[in-house]
């Protein structure tokens, strides 16, 4: 699988790129509001019961959606399951086409969909494209590996017997997506669950319901059969109930811990009617923390650490929440910090070169500023100097250093552009304090000692570990994504085995004497 | 795209294509001897051979490489022991067969940075030798402390131009220091070269030459907004422009990454679009040869600036970060992966850079002795200025100021921490495959070095 090619980022540093763009976001604001139906075995029901908009003006309506009902969410389930076995009866080459065909879809209208996501999500372009970009690797990566699935072949053979390992497709996978990546983890999680044989339902975040109609669309356009990819919009109940239907055996989750340990728990419970234990995939929060020690370059740290912490104002889930400094060079690192926060370009997603869009919604951003504010109240040194457009659910990036132990500001996942500092004696100390953490999805370690990298690359549990670099932006086949702990169920998305959460492996041992010959 | 104009000056009767060529090499073997006759110390021999050495050893070549990157960032002798140490262990372990040297210069630094006693005498020799590589290359901490090397330059016949070295621009406090050390670098060169003696080959432009980084004059650089670092810098450049020409100095701004190339571009051509700016102010930009669009750049400047200005023609230094950029996010290379190619580029932006005298003022950077034979080849009248860099074409330098022609010399300068990563740059780009320093000094054969491209 080492000839998987990432899909080309667009080239912005080229100016009739951007303006491909800027007259993609024209052509997709003539065609603005969509409409957003449930989608279910093909069958589009469209009575619009709530709006999504965009966060940086949210008098800009999106789309008109429609919600899922009780009725519909069982519709789709058992849509789902009867699609199921003669997709999976195709074979992994058919299917894979089909995702690879489907990933030519989205190639084919890249920038519209970058577009969308600007206006939806308030991505700025670079974040839009790779969110694009991703959902094709993701796409054309899962087709390849479920081909390689269905030749797995490493069982002992013995004279006389006959072994096979087979991958068979659980049945219905329920996809419960994020609206920050809102083309790619959703798509990601529903090809997961086609390319192995599955029907999938989907349930996109209530904030990105037009990005997960495109991603639906493209899928159908290819030769997916309506009914074995089902779409129901809607809020945390459309979510709830599919999560608990006991025609779901798989469910594919990314989101908040609450959430995810709440699917858990769901999960767990045998309903009347479920013959299966049901799986959970579950990519929650994280306390992602960026080690600096006394020998790093600083040059580099600075813009790394700036882009980790506020790039798409800090909400993704790899973002660096925490910077733990050696104590050497701590006071230099803050003041060239505050001075590069000084510069930061806070403005709406669709202009070039800006920094911190705005957060997703009002309720984020009085969360976001709840935390700053307890930061104050707790003594902290807050450094939040810019300006945010009066219009829009913007927050100004902040840096804060000397937050007491314990401050939930260090503790709990804020998920938007704020960066807490925090003087270590040394490496170690660093290394204890994210050792001790509830969470582990991603880290930061910035050394030039190849003996101190050793070292904390083995003594963190971070799922994703980045040295002398920003902690953001895995890619596919080449960073496979998830975190361990609370963070997650330890599984990787865009890597190698995740296709394993995905089916059942059946073994058929064959006699193959007769009559006391080999035959 | 823009169709390459006449050349303004009625041109001398063109040489016929073979002529040239035999001009050229003719050229090439006079300068080739000069080089060989400036004089070859016996430390710079061994510092050669030393660096032909790293340059057949990537495994040694990264980790010494990269102990020079850290060095300034260590507390001590024993933390820089410590880290040649790790270093020698890793580079030991990417490369087995030069296991054996190496596994016994890491034994030796380990011991040496948990050990007492040698600890701090293995990393102070580490320290030093660092120390002695950055001060072949870069000529005083400050530009009082470099005045005396570049006086003595002056007399030696070859002029320079001054970097000011530092650490990256990511706060607006740190553009402001660095415009304030341009301008002070600018005031205080002029007072010193005042009392150099007349050199008239030197004399027909400013004595004083100032390179200076735009990514240095703004925090706010952003490949997919060019504006908006156009708009940051424009009022430090602006000022360093207002100083050049009210003490007669050149300034030179510099070309660097792709990230910033349009912007610089743009930016220069905007400047020098402004009333003040358009009569007695000499200043000029770089183009680098290795840009498959280099041509389309040279357009720009040509239709953008209406008054003289200088270029200097480089290959270009970002070769590496071009290519690994490109290649991680899919994009087709900014640069020309073949050296032959950026050759062939050099040699065809050379003639036009010439043909466009004397709206274009020509600088040659170059340390290969066919680009540079072949400008003068197409120059018959010598107007144009071959430059080099301090430490690495030194002897090019006393070759070709021998020969009477416009010599400059790039010269940095700021202090160790500063200098690492011009120092990094420098040896890499030295101890490449595609160095014409090192086939020289691997004895390929002249004529061979000398062909057309």
């Amino acid at each position: 699988m080492n000839d998987f090619i990432n899909e080309p980022l667009l080239e912005l540093r080229r100016a009739p790129v951007r303006a491909n763009l800027t007259e993609a976001m024209t052509a997709l604001d003539a065609q603005l509001p969509w409409r957003v139906p449930v989608i279910v075995g093909g069958e589009r029901r469209d009575e619009p019961s709530f709006t999504s908009h965009d966060p940086g003006t949210p008098d800009r309506t999106v789309a008109h959606v429609t919600a899922a009902t009780p009725q519909d969410v069982d519709a789709a389930v058992h849509a789902a399951a009867h699609a199921a076995p003669e997709w999976e009866a195709r074979g992994a080459h058919a299917r894979a086409a089909i995702l690879s065909r489907a990933a030519g879809e989205l190639r084919g209208r890249r920038q519209r969909l970058a577009a969308l996501a600007v206006r939806e999500c308030g991505k700025p372009w670079a974040e839009a494209d790779a969110d694009v970009c991703e959902t094709i690797d993701f796409l054309e990566y899962y087709a390849q590996q479920a081909i390689a699935l269905e030749h797995a072949d490493g069982l002992v053979q013995l004279p006389g017997e006959r072994n096979t390992l087979r991958y068979a497709a659980r049945g219905v996978v329920a996809v419960v997506g994020p609206w920050n990546f809102p083309l790619a983890i959703p798509a990601g999680m529903v090809a997961a669950g086609l390319a192995t044989g599955n029907g999938v339902v989907l349930k996109p975040a209530e904030q990105s319901p037009a990005c997960a109609l495109a991603v639906v669309e493209a899928f159908h356009a290819a030769g997916v059969p309506p009914a074995a990819l089902n779409l129901l919009p809607g809020e945390g109940d459309v979510g709830a109930a599919l999560v608990a239907h006991p025609g779901v055996h798989t469910i594919a989750f990314t989101g908040s811990g609450a959430v995810g340990l709440e699917i858990l728990k769901t999960a767990a419970e045998v309903r009347p009617g479920q013959r299966h234990l049901k799986r959970v995939v579950a990519e929650m929060g994280g306390k992602n923390c960026v080690i600096v020690d006394a020998d790093a370059d600083l040059d580099d740290v600075v813009p790394a650490l700036v882009y980790s912490a506020f790039g798409f104002a800090g909400q993704k889930c790899s973002a660096a929440a925490r910077a733990l400094v050696h104590q050497r060079i701590a006071d230099t690192l803050v003041e060239r910090l505050h001075g590069a926060v000084d510069q930061l370009l806070i403005d709406q997603a669709e202009r070039f070169g800006v920094d911190v869009p705005p957060v997703i919604e009002a309720a984020a951003r009085e969360r976001i500023d709840g935390f700053v504010r307890t930061a104050h109240e707790q003594g902290a040194r807050v450094h939040q100097p810019g300006t945010v457009p009066a219009a829009g659910h913007f927050v100004a990036p902040a840096v804060i250093d000397g937050l007491p132990a314990g401050s939930r500001v260090t503790e709990e996942e804020i998920f938007g552009p704020v960066l807490a500092v925090e003087s270590v004696a040394s490496v170690d100390e660093a290394v204890e304090i994210v050792a001790n953490l509830p969470f582990a999805l991603t880290g930061g370690l910035f050394s030039r000692d190849p003996a101190t990298v050793e070292r904390v690359s083995r003594a963190l549990p971070v799922g994703n570990l980045y040295v002398n670099r920003h902690i953001t932006g895995a890619m596919v086949g080449r960073q496979p994504f998830g975190g361990n702990r609370l963070s997650g169920t330890g599984t990787k998305a865009g890597g190698p085995d995740y296709l394993l959460h995905f089916v059942e492996p059946r073994v058929v041992t064959e006699d193959t004497m007769r009559h006391g010959l080999v035959v | 795209m823009t169709i390459v104009a006449p050349p303004t000056a009625a041109p001398a009767q063109p040489a016929p294509p073979d002529a040239v060529e035999a001009r050229v090499r003719a050229l090439g073997r006079h300068i080739a001897a000069g080089q060989a006759k400036a004089g070859r110390t016996r430390t710079r021999v061994l510092e050669d051979r030393g660096m032909e050495l790293l340059a057949r050893d990537p495994a040694l070549r990264a980790a010494l490489f990269r102990l020079v990157d850290v060095a300034p960032a260590t507390s001590g002798r024993r933390d820089l022991a410590a880290h040649l140490a790790s270093l020698l262990g890793e580079a030991q372990a990417a490369d087995a067969p030069a296991g054996g040297f190496l596994r016994r210069a890491s034994v030796t630094a380990r011991s040496a940075a948990t050990g007492r006693a040698s600890g701090p005498a293995v990393g102070a020799v580490a320290g030093l030798a660092v120390h002695r590589m950055a001060t072949r290359f870069i000529v005083g901490e400050d530009p009082a402390d470099a005045v005396p090397t570049l006086a003595g330059l002056w007399e030696s016949g070859a002029a320079a131009t001054v970097d000011l070295l530092g650490e990256a621009t990511v706060t607006t406090a740190e553009a402001d220091r660095y415009a304030r050390r341009c301008d002070e670098a600018l005031r205080t060169l002029a007072r010193a070269a005042q009392t150099w003696p007349a050199r008239p080959t030197l004399d027909v432009v400013p004595r004083v030459n100032l390179s200076v980084k735009v990514t240095a004059l703004t925090a706010k650089v952003k490949a997919e907004a060019p504006e908006i670092g156009i708009a940051d810098a424009s009022h430090r450049l602006r000022g360093l422009l207002r100083t050049a020409k009210a003490v007669g100095a050149h300034l030179h701004v510099d070309m660097e990454s792709m990230a910033s190339r349009d912007l610089i571009t743009q930016l220069v051509i905007d400047l020098l679009g402004e009333p003040e700016f358009r009569t007695g102010l000499s200043a000029g930009i770089v183009l680098q040869a290795y840009l498959r669009d280099a041509d389309e750049q040279l357009d720009q400047l040509l239709d953008g600036i209406q008054q003289p200005f200088t270029v200097r023609l480089v290959k270009g230094a970002y070769w590496e970060h071009e290519t690994v950029e490109a290649r991680q996010h899919g994009w087709d290379s900014p640069v020309y992966l073949n050296k032959v190619e950026s050759d062939r580029s050099f040699e065809r932006l050379t003639k036009r850079l010439l043909d466009h005298r004397p709206h274009v003022k020509v600088a040659i950077a170059s340390h290969n002795v066919r680009s540079i034979a072949h400008a003068l080849a197409l120059a018959p009248d010598r107007d144009l200025e071959l430059q080099v860099l301090r430490g690495l074409g030194d002897d090019l330098q006393v070759a070709l100021t021998d020969m009477g022609l416009r010599v400059r010399t790039y010269c940095p300068v700021g202090d160790l921490v500063a200098g690492m990563s011009y120092l990094v740059r420098r040896l890499l780009e030295n101890t490449s495959n595609d160095s014409f320093l090192l086939s020289r000094s691997r004895g390929t054969d002249l004529d061979q070095l000398l062909a057309k491209p």
